[in-house]
């Protein structure tokens, strides 16, 4: 999968900026905030939006011209349900199977296998409407498995969940990728869905990639090893000055009641930042050691946490 | 927008209802027979005509009717059993001939009481004629000579009720074609179900003809309940079904339904595909609905309705579905005589299933 340069203008505003991409065989995740313009550029890819300017190719077939191409091979897990909550979910199935023209019965001997998958046989055949927020996730993503999709697009295919969907739903989906080996590209804005689930991530912010790499790659990339957070009670301005001259700190961001502190080496700095405190008249509530996530990656290149 | 609906609503209302209600029948299509040739039966249509073209006194200048010269009699009745004309006047042979014997003659006016509202405004106007035409020819001369015109109904009597019911049911397949056809469609694009459709290879067509198909079954379950509420609750006795049922009227019946939901959805479902906002489409489907309905000829009968209305009527798809159901409900008319309406509701549906394919769009 490629992008040429593709652009998605709505009026004034500049939703995907040039973007250029190119995705393998793997899992790919796209991170970033709400409104960096991820979903728009999913939608492009799955030939739901069509872009100002630019193109795709999506499992070899041209986003534009062979839009139809693209649908055949590609499986869609959209943001908001597309579920007809009055069927069951082997209905719901049926109906998509027929919509992709799978013959009768490898439909419906594809539809036992996939609803065992994901542990949904023995509800197979009551209304979803009956279904937590995590089954019809569930159900929603072996829908898009039916028609043996070389790339399955995922939006945000855990919020909403309460941990313990979200964990299920990312086993099937992890369990899927080893399964079916195909291409799975996520859109998310959960740190530890990237981190732990994908092979690659692209970082979006404004439109645009601001990092793209394994996760591994991406915290290499940020100078410094470790990340302090140090919460304080008083934080007079000395202590500020004299961490900002320190040759150990790389980056400090500072909130409201804690320090971020991008250091070389934690076990040296945690020390050296406690003592730098207590000489300024500075007063701790707490100093953690931490590795680096990707949202410090984030706040690296963009100056905001994708937290906030 | 919901100050705007509650006002043009009521307003439309007085508008198409004041105009319907408030217009007398005029021009009314009545079909004259002439089977007697002669100076007497001349006069006679000539005073009808008269009547028709208000010389004669001019007081009461508005006239109901309107004459067309049938050839024969068999012509006139199939005419007025397809509707197109309202009364036949038969003008029997001998009539001349009785007159110049100085003797009565009957002269037999048979009504299409269906449309209760236009007969009674014909009826007494023929008589009217009639008794002028009369005293004018006992005054030159042939003193017992008269003329008696007989009004005679075509079919069994026909309550207001019964008349007003097939509107009835083509609106309730109005408004499912206003839920089915656009709300449905509006929503499932604000709850992105659409866009579940859009990733998948379904075409437009296949997508369009969807919402059609599934609408029309919605229709006719509704239609088929009011259809069976209406005559256990109003009493009325459509006669393809009372007192035996006649199979090929109730399929006839079926199918008008069946066309009539097809092209009602098609035209809401052209409406709605580009529409946003489900506020907006509800709003605005509202005075649509009224607008089909008043000029129907669901409430009133055409003839009384002023120009520009009849305008409206013309190509109004409820017209056609009314008067093919009339005709199949209380005439026991046949396929040959609701053809046309079938051809205009099939066209129609056509035409706008066109659109709504070509309207929608395969992206957001």
């Amino acid at each position: 999968m490629q992008t040429f340069g593709i652009t998605k203008r709505f009026g004034d505003f500049t939703a995907v900026d040039h973007l250029n991409l190119e995705i393998g065989h793997e899992v790919f995740g796209l991170l970033g905030p709400n409104g960096a313009g991820k979903t728009t550029l999913q939608r492009m890819l799955v030939t739901v939006l069509s872009p100002t300017e630019g193109t795709a190719t999506v499992a070899g077939a041209d986003i534009v011209r062979e839009a139809d191409r693209v649908r055949e091979r590609i499986g869609v897990v959209t943001q908001a349900s597309t579920l007809d909550i009055e069927l069951s979910a082997m209905q719901n199935m049926n109906l998509y199977g027929m919509y992709y023209g799978i013959p009768r019965k490898q439909r419906q001997e594809r539809i036992r296998e996939l609803l065992e998958v994901v542990g949904l046989a023995d509800r197979a055949k009551i209304p979803v409407a009956g279904y937590s927020g995590g089954m019809k996730r569930r159900l929603e993503i072996v829908r898009a498995l039916l028609h043996e999709p070389e790339v399955l697009f995922l939006d945000e295919p855990t919020t909403g969940l309460d941990p313990q969907a979200r964990a299920a739903v990312l086993e099937y989906v992890e369990k899927i990728h080893e399964d079916h080996g195909i291409t799975l590209v996520i859109t998310t804005h959960y740190l530890d869905e990237a981190e732990n689930l994908c092979d690659r991530v692209a970082i979006v912010d404004h439109g645009k990639i601001v990092a793209l790499g394994t996760p591994t790659e991406l915290k290499r990339q940020v100078a410094g090893g470790d990340i302090v957070e140090a919460e304080f009670l008083s934080l007079p301005n000395a202590v500020l000055t004299e961490l900002e001259k320190s040759d150990f700190v790389v980056k400090i961001s500072r909130r409201s009641d804690g320090l971020t502190i991008l250091v070389k080496n934690g076990a040296e700095a945690v020390p050296k930042i406690v003592r730098l405190f207590d000489a300024n008249g500075g007063k701790l509530r707490a100093v953690t050691l931490r590795e680096l996530t990707l949202d410090d990656v984030f706040l690296n290149v963009t100056g905001r946490s994708l937290r906030e | 927008m919901v100050m705007v609906s509650t006002i043009v609503g009521p307003l439309l209302t007085l508008i198409l209802l004041g105009s319907a209600f408030g217009g007398a029948i005029t021009h009314a299509p009545v079909a004259v027979v002439q089977e007697s040739d002669g100076q007497y039966s001349s006069n006679f249509i000539a005073t009808l005509r008269d009547q028709q073209s208000c010389q004669l006194g001019g007081i009461n200048c508005q006239t109901s009717f309107q004459l067309i010269d049938v050839p024969d009699l068999d012509t006139a009745q199939q005419m007025l059993h397809e509707g197109t004309v309202r009364a036949v006047i038969l003008i029997p042979s001998g009539f001349d001939d009785a007159l110049a014997a100085h003797s009565k003659v009957i002269v037999t006016v048979t009504l299409d009481n269906t449309d209760p509202l236009s007969s009674a405004a014909i009826g007494p106007e023929i008589q009217q004629a009639s008794q002028q035409s009369s005293s004018l020819i006992q005054t030159s001369g042939l003193g017992l000579a008269s003329i008696t015109v007989d009004l005679e109904s075509a079919y069994r009597n026909v309550l207001y009720i019964e008349f007003m019911a097939p509107g009835t049911f083509v609106q309730a397949i109005m408004f499912v074609s206003i839920i089915a056809g656009g709300v449905q469609l509006v929503v499932d694009k604000e709850r992105g179900i659409i866009e579940g459709y859009l990733v998948t290879p379904l075409k437009k067509y296949e997508i369009v003809i969807g919402v059609l198909l599934s609408g029309v079954i919605k229709a006719l379950f509704a239609v088929v309940a009011l259809f069976v509420l209406a005559i256990a609750v109003t009493g009325i006795r459509p006669m393809n079904v009372f007192p035996t049922p006649n199979l090929m009227g109730i399929a006839l019946t079926m199918f008008t339904l069946v066309l009539t939901a097809l092209g009602l959805i098609a035209m809401m479902t052209a409406y709605a595909v580009r529409s946003t906002s489900a506020d907006l489409y509800r709003v605005t489907s509202f005075p649509i609905n009224l607008t089909l309905y008043y000029t129907s000829g669901a409430i009133y009968p055409l003839d009384g309705m002023p120009a520009w209305m009849k305008e409206i009527a013309v190509i109004n798809p409820e017209t056609y579905a009314v008067h093919a159901l009339r005709l199949l409900m209380y005439k026991g008319a046949g396929f040959q005589a609701v053809a046309g309406d079938f051809i205009f509701l099939a066209a129609f549906t056509a035409l706008m299933l066109v659109l709504a394919i070509a309207a929608f769009r395969r992206s957001l």
